[in-house]
């Protein structure tokens, strides 16, 4: 299929797509378009106008600011994976990264386009949901930061609005002793998520378990935090038996859909197992 | 790999046999193959379809006034057009099932999602695409049946209602005893298994551009139908057009695997198109159309197997449900075409077989590598796996024991296949071998033993080639069609230089450079000489009208062809030479290209014969026709079916061995290939190359169909899995590295001892459903189906956790 007729903008700057977007009704941010573009296709989105951001370079990049790693809107997927920094001190984006799609997509696909498609499945948005990442929107009034748990509103919507632009991604820099990780559960490499884990863990004296987020994908509207097992687990030894009994209910709160890879009951199973790896991931990497 | 001229040594070089680099590769890697989408012709315009969104619903009305205003519209086509303009298509079953009328578009009612409604043309694709979107159509929803024993079901809803019935076909195939059998049996064996819905989604999509001219009133069309001369007599009869002024024409072609077979009715519909809107015009589908466009044959089987204690298998009994979707395009063909490998690999002798092919409201099938068979030698390599497991032994065993022999070759069937050579045993032998079975069983004993679940899986299937087309003439005896046929030219110009044409459609399989290969070898040149023509042009490539690749058939008969061609051409070279030279032709030989005179040594180059036989003619022996072209059409020894159907239904018999190792993760089904290893024989290999990259390229299909693929329909008759976001092929991650080993055991019956390879039987389904069972062997579950999903496998190992819980 072709998409609808539509008109395409190329702005130089943030300000001037922002101007552009509030310039035109149902016109669309365009990023990497590995989900934009294939929904056009399927005539089940029709925009009006493209307003193309992907030549605007300086949204791509990954700094370290004394509080958080920012990550430019723009950032893609091939550079989340590599990035030597996000690996060191978020390693969980760098697994959900590397699992996205093929290295096509990789190349082009972005973390802002991903972050603001809010797929259910997608594995960026539960990872970052995990880390209590902080979105900063930029409008034509300035900009606002808002933190994973408003960002994602429902399915496929996010805190961002028509004639906002998401500018940058912030990672709040994790204490000692943390650790994270990613694992997606799909039938090949590089599916959208069955079930998708995101772990980022402290660890006290011992192996008490100082702070714990668990965030869950594909099981929900939006990534969901696992808040029951989180609490279960904070002031515990992360032993098998803790982390297992933790994970027996991670999937409080969860209602996932049914399809021909996972029925709801199976991914309501999946949860808990993958709960439970990941969790164990998450500990193997405490530095 | 060697280039020809690395591979010039000596001065009688062998060509066949030589793992040549193929002709047609450099054109295709560096972006200069000339697919169909890649015609454009002077003032072009595009198609684009309508398609049903129901499983069955009553056309209440078509309304395309507003489309054919929308903009850069030329013209619709609508249901109530084609069936004034058309016939119904050409149907293969017998009555009533062959009152089923089947058109390019739907008329009055709508059978399957998906089936095409109505058309349009506008001068841009996008536009076509708009328009479409302004047809309005009212249907009025009916009942519908999704699953082939329920249709057979007394007050099932019926697919067509003038049928009476969805039964397409009931067959009964009856050998030996098994009756007997069973009572004398120790055992017997009883399994109930399913073989899923996929296909083969070639990379290329279906397309179509025709060009009706008018001033010839000749129809061009250009396609990537895979059997374009079969296809005439249904375009002709449905269009009610003359067939000598239907060409066809084919470029290259993105894989076909039989999925572009029955893509008649697309070809109809295009020009249709092009006559009503007095333009060329181009339809290229794209993936989610195709995704309905040929799915494979979905069957269950009820199989019942008496055996000894030692495991002997004295015979099959079975009831097989085949559902070919909403039409018969190419069906109720596969209702007979699983009989050319009745019994697998096996040596029994009763076999009892009662087949319905039944319709149902999905997407219709057609051929797709394997096709028929692997369905049919699965259900034997799952239930032989079934018995190894209730007897105790070893499936390896098993296997050994009820091989057909290679003192037995040529064997013949129970229902009179003539399998041409091969040794079974030392097939699963070598394979056993190249993945250390004995190694493996002690690992997967150890693993056992730490919780780790490994699976070993062995199938053998036979991998049949060449059809006899009177098979079909076990359906009814009306079908005109009897055993098969290929056209070869082979020219020597007045340059001396060398071209050769085949009618048989290449879709990526090499035939360039195979036919080079075996001309080479005939005339004592070198392949490079030779130009082999690409694609496929009626009104320019020799042809039968059986030509095209399908059945495993294209080097075989290609080659029966290329011979004779051969053999008339080096006759008359000979006579001329003898002429010239003053000898008798029975001296002449071919070397280098020259001719030699056996008994003087004298040479004489090859193009000085071609000039007297073109130009310099007044030289020629006296009466002699001028040029050098020879023309040949081969066609294999076939019968046709005695009355208990019993027929040789292919001239040949590949076949594979593959064993499977996996790893299966308990807590979630998922499992990953370990280890995988295939041996086939298709007998004397042209080019060694080409072989290996179709028992590849067949392994990976049956792989992904085993684990990822999958046409999955909801309780509505939705397609699922209708994007490649569903429906899972395998990328080079999942595929795993292949460990090959060979066996070459001439063919007794083909053209230099060559077998048709590239279809692989299926055999992945076989070893990596019984590896599954085999790894699940701990908690004593079955595999009964054929798609191995991980959730699936996830349900079995808890209801038998819960289940072993209760007890306790
Ligand atoms: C074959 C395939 C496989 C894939 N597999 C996976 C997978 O395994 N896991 C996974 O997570 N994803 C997968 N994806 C999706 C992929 O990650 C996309 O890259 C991502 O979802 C969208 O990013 P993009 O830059 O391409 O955004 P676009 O497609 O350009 O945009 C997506 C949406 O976000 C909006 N948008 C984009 N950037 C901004 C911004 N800065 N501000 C405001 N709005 C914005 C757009 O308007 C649009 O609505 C796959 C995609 C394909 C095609």
């Amino acid at each position: 299929m072709t998409p609808k007729k539509f008109d395409y903008y190329s702005p130089t700057s943030i300000n001037e797509a922002i101007q552009l977007l509030h310039d035109n009704e149902d016109s669309k941010v365009l990023a990497g378009g590995q989900s934009l573009l294939a929904l056009m296709k399927l005539r089940l989105a029709a925009p009006s106008a493209l307003v193309d951001i992907s030549k605007l370079q300086e949204m791509s990049y990954v700094r370290e600011d004394k509080d958080y790693l920012g990550i430019g809107a723009l950032t893609i997927h091939d550079i989340i994976e590599h990035n030597q920094t996000i690996k060191k001190k978020f390693t969980l984006l760098t697994d959900a990264a590397s699992k996205i799609g093929d290295q096509q997509i990789r190349n082009v696909g972005t973390i802002g386009g991903s972050s603001c498609h809010a797929d259910p499945a997608a594995d960026l948005p539960t990872a970052l949901s995990a880390v209590n990442a902080h979105f900063v929107i930029r409008s034509g009034k300035g900009q606002r930061i808002v933190p994973a748990t408003e960002f994602f509103v429902d399915l496929f919507q996010t805190a961002v609005g028509h004639d906002e632009v998401l500018s940058e991604i912030r990672l709040p820099y994790l204490p000692p002793r943390s650790g994270s990780g990613y694992i997606k559960h799909s039938r090949r490499e590089g599916d959208f998520a069955i079930v998708g884990t995101g772990v980022v863990l402290t660890m006290g004296d011992g192996n008490v378990c100082k702070d714990i987020r668990i965030a869950l994908g594909a099981v929900s509207a939006t990534p969901l935090r696992a808040k029951s097992a989180e609490e279960y687990l904070k002031g515990k030894t992360l032993d098998d038996k803790n982390i297992a009994d933790a994970a027996e209910i991670a999937n409080e709160g969860a209602d996932p859909p049914s399809d021909m890879h996972g029925s709801k009951e199976y991914r309501m199973e999946m949860i808990k197992v993958f709960t439970r790896r990941t969790v164990k991931l998450a500990m193997s990497r405490v530095m | 790999m060697a280039t020809v001229m690395e591979l010039v040594k000596e001065s009688e070089v062998q060509w066949v046999g030589q793992p040549l680099k193929r002709k047609e590769d450099p054109r295709l890697i560096t972006g200069l193959g000339k697919f169909v989408d890649d015609v454009k012709l002077p003032g072009l315009a595009f198609a684009s379809i309508l398609r049903s969104p129901y499983a069955s619903a009553k056309i209440k009305r078509v309304d395309v006034s507003r489309a054919e205003k929308a903009p850069g519209v030329i013209c619709t086509l609508t249901g109530s057009d084609v069936s004034k303009l058309t016939d119904p298509f050409l149907q293969i079953s017998s009555a009533p099932a062959n009152k089923v009328k089947d058109y390019c578009l739907a008329v009055d009612k709508v059978h399957f999602v998906g089936e095409p409604v109505a058309a349009v043309v506008a001068e841009t694709r996008a536009e076509a695409e708009d328009a479409m979107e302004l047809i309005e159509v009212d249907y009025e929803p009916e009942e519908h049946v999704l699953d082939a024993r329920k249709a057979l079901e007394k007050d099932a809803p019926l697919v067509h209602e003038q049928v009476g019935s969805n039964l397409v076909f009931h067959g009964k195939w009856d050998y030996g005893d098994i009756e007997d059998a069973i009572r004398k049996a120790d055992r017997v064996v009883n399994a109930k298994l399913h073989f899923h819905r996929f296909s083969s989604t070639p990379i290329e999509n279906n397309g179509v551009v025709v060009n009706y001219d008018r001033a010839t009133g000749f129809l061009n069309i250009y396609c990537n139908n895979q059997m374009p001369m079969f296809c005439i007599p249904w375009l002709s009869f449905g269009l009610k057009f003359p067939s000598n002024k239907i060409r066809m024409i084919t470029g290259d072609i993105g894989g076909g695997f039989g999925t572009k077979i029955i893509s008649y009715p697309y070809i109809a519909l295009i020009c249709l198109l092009s006559m009503k809107a007095k333009r060329p015009v181009k339809w290229t589908e794209d993936r989610r159309e195709h995704m309905f466009a040929n799915h494979g044959n979905e069957r269950s089987f009820d199989v019942e197997v008496p055996v000894k204690k030692d495991g002997t298998i004295l015979g099959f009994k079975v009831s097989a449900f085949d559902d070919c979707g909403a039409y018969t395009r190419y069906e109720p063909a596969g209702a007979t075409i699983w009989a050319q490998v009745s019994p697998g690999v096996y040596h029994f002798p009763n076999l009892k077989v009662d087949f319905f092919q039944v319709m149902t409201n999905k997407a219709p099938v057609g051929p797709n590598r394997g096709y028929s068979r692997m369905q049919h030698l699965w259900m034997i390599e799952r239930t032989v796996d079934i018995i190894a497991k209730e007897l105790g032994l070893d499936p390896a065993d098993v296997r050994l024991k009820n091989y057909v022999r290679s003192d037995e070759m040529p064997y013949v069937t129970p229902s009179g296949g003539i399998y041409d050579g091969g040794d079974y045993s030392e097939s699963l032998r070598k394979a056993m071998k190249l993945i250390d079975y004995d190694g493996l069983r002690e690992e997967q004993a150890r693993a056992r033993k730490s919780g780790k679940l490994i699976g070993i899986g062995i199938a053998t299937a036979v991998d049949s080639g060449t059809n006899n087309f009177g098979q079909v003439k076990i359906i009814t005896d009306d079908n005109p069609f009897s055993g098969n046929s290929e056209a070869a030219r082979v020219s020597i110009d007045g340059l001396g230089q060398f071209q050769v044409g085949l009618g048989t459609v290449p879709q990526g399989q090499g035939h360039e450079t195979f036919a080079a290969q075996i001309v080479a070898d005939e005339f004592g040149i070198n392949p490079d000489q030779i130009t082999v023509l690409s694609g496929f042009d009626s009104a320019i490539n020799p042809y039968s009208h059986q030509s095209g690749s399908y059945a495993s058939r294209s080097a075989v008969m290609g080659t029966g062809a290329l011979l004779g061609a051969t053999k008339k051409l080096k006759e008359k070279v000979a006579m001329i030479a003898a002429h010239l030279m003053k000898t008798l032709p029975e001296n002449i030989s071919f070397s280098e290209g020259n001719v030699v005179d056996k008994q003087t040594g004298k040479k004489m180059p090859i193009w000085q014969i071609a000039n007297v036989a073109w130009v310099n003619n007044v030289l020629l022996p006296e009466g002699m026709e001028p040029g050098l072209v020879a023309l040949n059409f081969w066609r294999p020894n076939f019968t046709l079916p005695d009355e208990k159907w019993r027929l040789n239904q292919t001239l040949t018999y590949s076949y594979q061995t593959h064993i499977a190792a996996i790893e299966l993760d308990p807590e979630s089904g998922k499992f990953k290939i370990l280890r995988y290893v295939i041996v086939d024989d298709c007998g004397t290999q042209i080019n060694p190359m080409i072989v290996e990259g179709q028992v590849h390229g067949a392994a990976a299909h049956g792989i992904g169909a085993a684990m990822f693929e999958e046409f999955n329909y909801d309780e509505n008759g939705q397609l699922n899995s209708n994007t490649f976001i569903d429906y899972l092929v395998p990328s080079a991650v999942e595929i795993p590295h292949l460990i090959t080993g060979h066996l070459e055991i001439p063919s007794l019956f083909a053209p230099k001892g060559i077998r048709g390879v590239g279809e692989g039987g299926g055999t992945p389904l076989g070893a990596i459903s019984n590896a599954v069972e085999d790894a699940l062997a701990p908690f004593g579950l079955q595999i009964t189906d054929s798609h191995q999903n991980p959730q699936h496998i996830h349900k079995l190992i808890r209801e038998k956790i819960s289940k072993l819980n209760q007890v306790r």
